[in-house]
């Protein structure tokens, strides 16, 4: 709780003179980063969560998911310890660790070195590393029209959809 | 292991150009998956992807030392999809590691699987040498490509003349056929 009183603090003036040394100066630039990293959230190496997580703040996962995850309007990035198996919806989609299910992001899906997904991405970019594992479609369709795109698969192939329990709660071990 | 290479192509540009055609097109890539390709399609065409790597499958039966099931492996990622619902297909050199059976029903499927109009772009070797290596294919623009060998269970290539690929793609008509300086045909099917 240090960093919200911290972070509440009135920015000091940045060129006021002074005679003794002062801490470094909170800045105005300084307070943005500080705000940044308050709506930046961490779920740890040892976190396993079950269920339905939904968020409106940058989201980073060190540990594991199974479910369905939804940050419409955020950042979601999938540290090198993260295990996910869920649906996985997010403005962008940063992929360090393991993903098993489908994503769907607003901007941008990036599976970085290392970084493993079996499952569809449905993104209007896509950025693959050299060492990244993905097996799986990749819609690349701009123009939101996700409902327009012409049927590829047949309908037996829907059972392969991970189904979620409704009205599944998130469940920290 | 091979060094990489740069090779121009003729047939990829009509591949492309092809894929202009329908709005938001269906690709299927039966290579591994390269990133930079996904950017330069996504890029180029706001197209639908389909990685399926079959090499890894060549790959697991040729460690086992038995094609057996392998055209179940290659069924099991093609079922799912509808017939006619792929406007590009790209092979590469798959032929080259099947036996002819297998190559005769992939063909046969992955035929199915076109659209009228789709494309399906092979390269296929003409000498019957041992292959130790897959290639990945990076796309460098239209008309050139860059190859990078990975490690492969060596196997006998299958080497199939020019009247025996024809033959194989039954369905298909062949739209472009060229023999490039390293002896491999690279060839552009069209469903009629």
């Amino acid at each position: 709780m240090w960093k919200r009183d911290e972070a509440v603090r009135t920015p000091q003036p940045v060129n006021v003179p002074s005679a003794t040394p002062t801490p470094e100066p909170s800045t105005p630039r300084a307070d943005v980063v500080r705000q940044s990293e308050r709506d930046m959230v961490n779920i740890g190496k040892s976190v396993i969560i079950k269920g339905e997580l939904s968020g409106s703040e940058d989201l980073t996962i060190e540990g594991q998911v199974d479910g369905k995850i939804e940050l419409r309007q955020n950042i979601l990035t999938i540290g090198p310890n993260g295990k996910i198996k869920a649906q996985v919806a997010a403005k962008a989609v940063v992929v360090l660790g393991e993903v098993h299910g489908n994503i769907t992001a607003s901007e941008r899906v990036d599976i970085r070195d290392n970084g493993s997904v079996e499952g569809d991405l449905s993104a209007p970019r896509v950025a693959i590393a050299d060492g990244a594992h993905f097996r799986g479609a990749i819609d690349m369709q701009r123009g939101g029209k996700a409902g327009e795109t012409r049927p590829t698969e047949v309908k037996s192939a829907e059972v392969k959809q991970m189904p979620v329990a409704a009205g599944a709660t998130a469940a920290v071990r | 292991m091979p060094a990489e290479v740069v090779t121009t192509s003729k047939v990829l540009p009509r591949f492309f150009a092809a894929l202009a055609q329908p709005s938001l097109p269906v690709i299927m890539d039966l290579g591994p998956i390269v990133g930079p390709n996904v950017a330069f399609l996504g890029e180029r065409f706001s197209c639908k992807l389909l990685i399926e790597d079959f090499f890894a499958e060549v790959e697991s039966a040729a460690r086992a030392g038995s094609a057996e099931g392998l055209l179940e492996a290659f069924d099991r990622h093609l079922e799912p999809l509808a017939p006619g619902s792929v406007d590009g297909v790209l092979c590469w050199d798959l032929f080259d590691f099947l036996d002819r059976g297998i190559g005769q029903a992939l063909a046969a499927r992955l035929t199915a699987l076109l659209r009228e109009g789709g494309v399906l772009y092979g390269s296929f070797g003409t000498t019957p040498v041992q292959l130790s290596h897959y290639t990945r294919v990076f796309f460098e623009s239209d008309d050139k490509f860059r190859t990078r060998p990975y490690p492969a269970t060596p196997v006998k290539r299958t080497v199939l003349v020019t009247r025996d690929i024809n033959r194989m793609f039954e369905g298909l008509r062949v739209a472009e056929s060229v023999l490039l300086k390293s002896s491999t045909r690279e060839t552009l099917f069209r469903k009629a």
